[in-house]
């Protein structure tokens, strides 16, 4: 276990490093102004003092060792575009809020998709089962921000139930969070439903109706637990990709999450802040995957992690 | 141990429920504001001198105040013109050289202090401070002297000033170190990174390549901080910080400075006392009150900036301002809640308590918030629904009792101008008839009326209309007869060779460059090929004039001909065409010392003639301003700048109610 995690930390360092590297030397590259690039030619005095400010003036290679060392200190420095905020501050307060949204989504498809998952295996082939499976089959196919638009053009406009965007009031997090579960809530209904079917013809769910438990006990306390293993490998893909998917919905929704703050610092060019999201990113993608290689281990003791 | 832990699985997931609703919520705090409206894009920053972009204004304008202030014109509101803010008055001087402010007696900073002359003294050194990185800085440079002591510019028995090294922060501007001034006696200059006989060979190195210095000063003293010019002499070596040590092996005794820069005295900003403000230009500048006026010339507070230092001076809990708004909390590309400032000297002018501007992106988002009533003020309209919404507002005056209510979608003219840029320095483009032929084989109007569709205004020539007392040079409408003359002349009866146009990727550039392919290809029978890059890339091509022809748009800093016309002068920095034409750089540079606003009008207009002759661009259309405002929200008028205060304006209450059950709104 501890040589697994170990391990494991040093895959991630490795990882970063790598990742640090290439997005470095790739943003440079491609726009070597970064966020000064202005369709407004500046004097050549006033160019040059801003190319000493933002160190521009130096190497390449210099920065990239400058970067680095800051980044080990935990301290990436300024933003280029919001020159008022440091690039800490901009994912301190990003990063909450992305991480908030991504776990209401997460719950929100599992709440539906693990109700829905059981309900179509108890009342397998009927209405409810096929109506389910199709819907389940139209949220995997349908990426959130479609789906974003459908919901505002149903809600908001037709129903007037809730606000267009926002974040912050209990009201404003429904939409994005249901938009930002639904082919998740799809998937996790597929897997349980699957899982639940194979449960529940084994014979130690015969036993328990024989037993003479109640329907809701047998479904709910045996069947469901042995059903749901498929479902827990799924989560933590799902959790990296739910965490990090929400960059198109932010900005539908107008959430001032991390996905917002990476599509504009691409946009205007501000390297240091795409720089410390796509950080970011890797880390959380590599940690989940290593969460639920753990979890493997913790669930089936067949799992061996060690080997 | 494995049962348990698969038996807290369902436990698990309602707590994180729980964490991520509390995490959600601890956002929603703020009640919401009297007014709401979409500033575009998050403010880059608040700082006053680093600022550029309309987002920046806005918040600049409501926090901080300057000398002077764009207002409504009481007798036309759609006119801007500059109002006694900062300054109560001033006076011009007969060769319209010297500008002489009068503060305002009793205005102070939220901080208590009084505001005076000194603020802007300092506000303007730190503007003009090469170490400031102020983009807009060239802005000031119609101040004597303001250009040399940004660049540098000085020579042998020049006054200076010198900061030594010892600030209490290396890498903050202020509290300066101690600043020894003094006359400049000799300047030894070492290049960069090289030994002097090795770039012998190629003198082609400007005074663009960064080299290192090393000053003699004959240092004077200073008696209550001002210079003694006339005192006792003592010399002084001082060189750059950040030098390499084997250049000082020749200066034993040299010192090491952070700045040596003109002497700020020498610069035409004086103030005698702290309710006078002496300013000296360059040249007569007539529109010298807009750039008073101008944002990034506001003053900001130096106990303020001295204390907290850049740039943790400019948060919502340091920050000392002395406009008609505080700003109460800042979110980062959520919103700026503004809240009324009780100490501005004209508080009860101002009506709305709280202010919310908000950082919406996306022009989809804006438009639905407004829609639901979430925002009172939309500043990004997205083009396709332009028709229904102007549908709308019709629909909406048939109603009982809305027959009188404004407009929501307000459209005007703005100072703003679409064109191509054509690279002169490429046959046959190099030709001013093949450029004329162009000009003239494009049907702006079909333009305007089936791509752009928002009222825009096909474009003769630059400078848009609207400018007091300017009248453009006659330009030539769309004639395709003419322009197969013309080519025919140009090229003797030869085929034109397939030209490109660069635009940068957008869906709105395509459409319009897509339009013009077809019209050169009817009516000349060129081939065009379209090449769309992404903005970094096309900001390069132009500039490196790897381009036939380049989409361009520009916006005026100030209303007047000038902030086009100057652009297109022989080797100017956006001039990017590679035109350059004898007469026209020296019409540009007579007007620049021309006392006479009429005949300087008149110098600039002929300026624009040659440029309507020559044809290095080929004017589109004059840009016009979108804005959705609920009709409850008082004293908003659309103008050339797009410039609307936000502390006059004002919610009529009833009207709101009423809107609001029309619309159905809670």
């Amino acid at each position: 276990m501890i040589y697994f995690l170990a391990k494991r930390l040093m895959w991630l360092v490795i990882t970063l490093w790598v990742v640090f590297t290439i997005s470095f030397f790739l943003m440079w590259t491609v726009s070597p102004e970064g966020a000064l690039l202005s369709e407004r030619q500046l004097p050549e005095a006033i160019k040059r003092n801003l190319e000493e400010y933002y160190d521009l003036d130096k190497p390449l290679a210099t920065r990239y060792v400058k970067t680095m060392g800051n980044y080990i200190a935990l301290n990436p420095g300024p933003s280029m575009k919001l020159i008022d905020k440091s690039v800490f501050e901009i994912i301190a307060e990003g990063l909450p809020i992305s991480i908030s949204l991504g776990l209401l989504g997460l719950s929100f498809a599992m709440l539906i998709g693990f109700s829905s998952g059981i309900i179509s295996a108890l009342r397998r082939q009927s209405v409810i089962d096929v109506t389910f499976r199709m819907i389940a089959t139209l949220g995997i196919a349908i990426p959130n921000f479609v789906l974003a638009g459908f919901a505002i053009i149903i809600f908001v406009f037709g129903l007037n139930l809730f606000p267009a965007a926002g974040w912050g009031r209990p009201i404003n997090l429904v939409l994005p969070s249901l938009c930002l579960a639904a082919p998740f809530a799809a998937y996790i209904s597929r897997l349980t439903r699957t899982g639940m079917l194979e449960v529940l013809g084994q014979d130690y769910i015969r036993t328990a109706y024989a037993k003479g438990l109640m329907p809701a006990t047998v479904v709910l306390k045996h069947a469901f637990r042995g059903a749901i293993l498929p479902v827990v490998s799924f989560l933590g893909p799902a959790t990296a990709g739910i965490l990090t998917g929400s960059l198109v919905l932010e900005r539908i929704f107008f959430i001032p999450g991390l996905g917002s703050h990476f599509i504009e610092a691409v946009q205007q060019k501000d390297h240091p802040v795409s720089l410390a999201v796509v950080m970011i990113y890797t880390f959380l993608l590599f940690s989940m995957n290593t969460l639920v290689d753990l979890s493997y281990g913790l669930i089936d003791p067949r799992v061996k992690l060690d080997k | 141990m494995n049962w348990s832990i698969r038996g807290l699985f369902p436990y698990f997931f309602p707590l994180i429920f729980v964490v991520a609703l509390f995490f959600a919520l601890r956002m929603g705090s703020l009640p919401p504001a009297d007014f709401t409206f979409s500033n575009g894009t998050e403010p880059q920053t608040v700082d006053p001198a680093k600022s550029t972009g309309a987002p920046e204004g806005r918040i600049i304008d409501a926090i901080f105040e300057g000398l002077y202030r764009k207002m409504p014109d009481p007798n036309d509101p759609n006119d801007m013109i500059p109002m006694p803010a900062m300054a109560k008055s001033h006076e011009v001087s007969d060769d319209l050289k010297t500008y002489t402010f009068h503060m305002r007696e009793g205005t102070k900073w939220t901080n208590g202090e009084p505001v005076t002359a000194h603020d802007w003294d300092f506000s303007w050194q730190r503007f003009l401070h090469p170490e400031s990185g102020t983009q807009y800085g060239y802005q000031l440079w119609y101040i004597k002297n303001a250009k040399r002591y940004t660049t540098g510019d000085f020579d042998v028995g020049d006054r200076v000033e010198v900061e030594l090294a010892d600030r209490k922060d290396r890498a903050q501007m202020y509290p300066r170190g101690t600043i020894v001034s003094g006359i400049l006696k000799k300047v030894d200059t070492y290049p960069e990174g090289a030994t002097k006989s090795e770039d012998d060979g190629h003198g082609g190195h400007g005074e663009g390549e960064s080299t290192f210095k090393v000053f003699t000063v004959d240092c004077v003293p200073e008696k209550d901080g001002v210079p003694q010019w006339d005192g006792e002499k003592t010399t002084r070596v001082f060189y750059q910080s950040g030098m390499p040590k084997e250049y000082l092996a020749g200066h034993p005794k040299a010192e090491e400075a952070m700045h040596v820069l003109l002497h700020f005295s020498e610069v035409g900003i004086e103030a005698p006392d702290a309710k006078t403000l002496i300013i000296e230009l360059e040249s007569p500048t007539p529109y010298f009150l807009e750039l008073a006026s101008f944002y990034p010339m506001h003053a900001v507070n130096r106990t303020c900036i001295e204390k907290f230092g850049y740039p943790n001076w400019t948060k919502p809990e340091n920050i000392v301002t002395n406009g008609p708004y505080q700003i109460q909390e800042r979110r980062i590309r959520d919103r700026i809640r503004l809240a009324k400032n009780p100490t501005y000297w004209n508080a009860d002018e101002v009506k709305l308590d709280t202010i919310d501007a908000l950082a919406v992106q996306s022009n989809t988002t804006q438009l639905n918030m407004f829609m639901s009533g979430e925002m009172e003020w939309a500043t990004d309209i997205p083009n396709p629904v332009l028709d229904d919404l102007k549908v709308m507002d019709e629909e909406k005056k048939k109603e009982p009792g809305r027959e009188d209510e404004r407009n929501d979608l307000l459209i005007a003219p703005m100072l703003s101008t679409y064109f191509y840029r054509v690279n002169t320095t490429r046959p046959p483009l190099d030709n001013p008839k093949v450029r004329q032929a162009l000009n003239l084989a494009i049907n702006k109007q079909e333009i305007v009326d089936f791509v752009t569709r928002g009222g825009q205004v096909p474009a003769g020539s630059l400078v848009p209309p609207g400018i007091t007392g300017y009248e453009g040079p006659p330009t030539e409408s769309y004639d395709p007869e003419r322009a197969r003359k013309l080519l025919e002349e140009a090229l003797g009866g030869k085929k034109m060779r397939p030209i490109t146009i660069l635009y940068n990727t957008s869906e709105g550039h395509k459409s319009i460059a897509e339009v013009i392919q077809q019209q050169w290809k009817r009516n000349l029978h060129i081939d065009v090929q379209l090449r769309n890059v992404e903005w970094g890339v096309y900001l390069t091509t132009v500039r490196e004039m790897d381009y036939d022809v380049a989409r361009a748009g520009w916006i005026g800093d100030y209303p007047d001909p000038n902030t086009f016309l100057d652009m297109f002068v022989t080797g100017g920095e956006n001039n990017e065409t590679g035109w350059s034409n004898k007469k026209y750089d020296g019409l540009i540079e007579a007007a620049r010392s021309e006392a006479d606003p009429e005949k300087r009008f008149n110098m600039l207009r002929d300026a624009e003639e040659v440029l309507v002759d020559e044809m290095p661009i080929l004017p589109i259309y004059f840009y016009v301003s979108i804005n959705m405002v609920r009709p409850y929200v008082k004293n908003f008028y659309p103008n050339l700048q797009d410039l609307h205060p936000l502390h006059i304006l004002e919610i009529d209450e009833q009207q709101r109610e009423k809107i609001r059950e029309w619309e159905g709104l809670e």
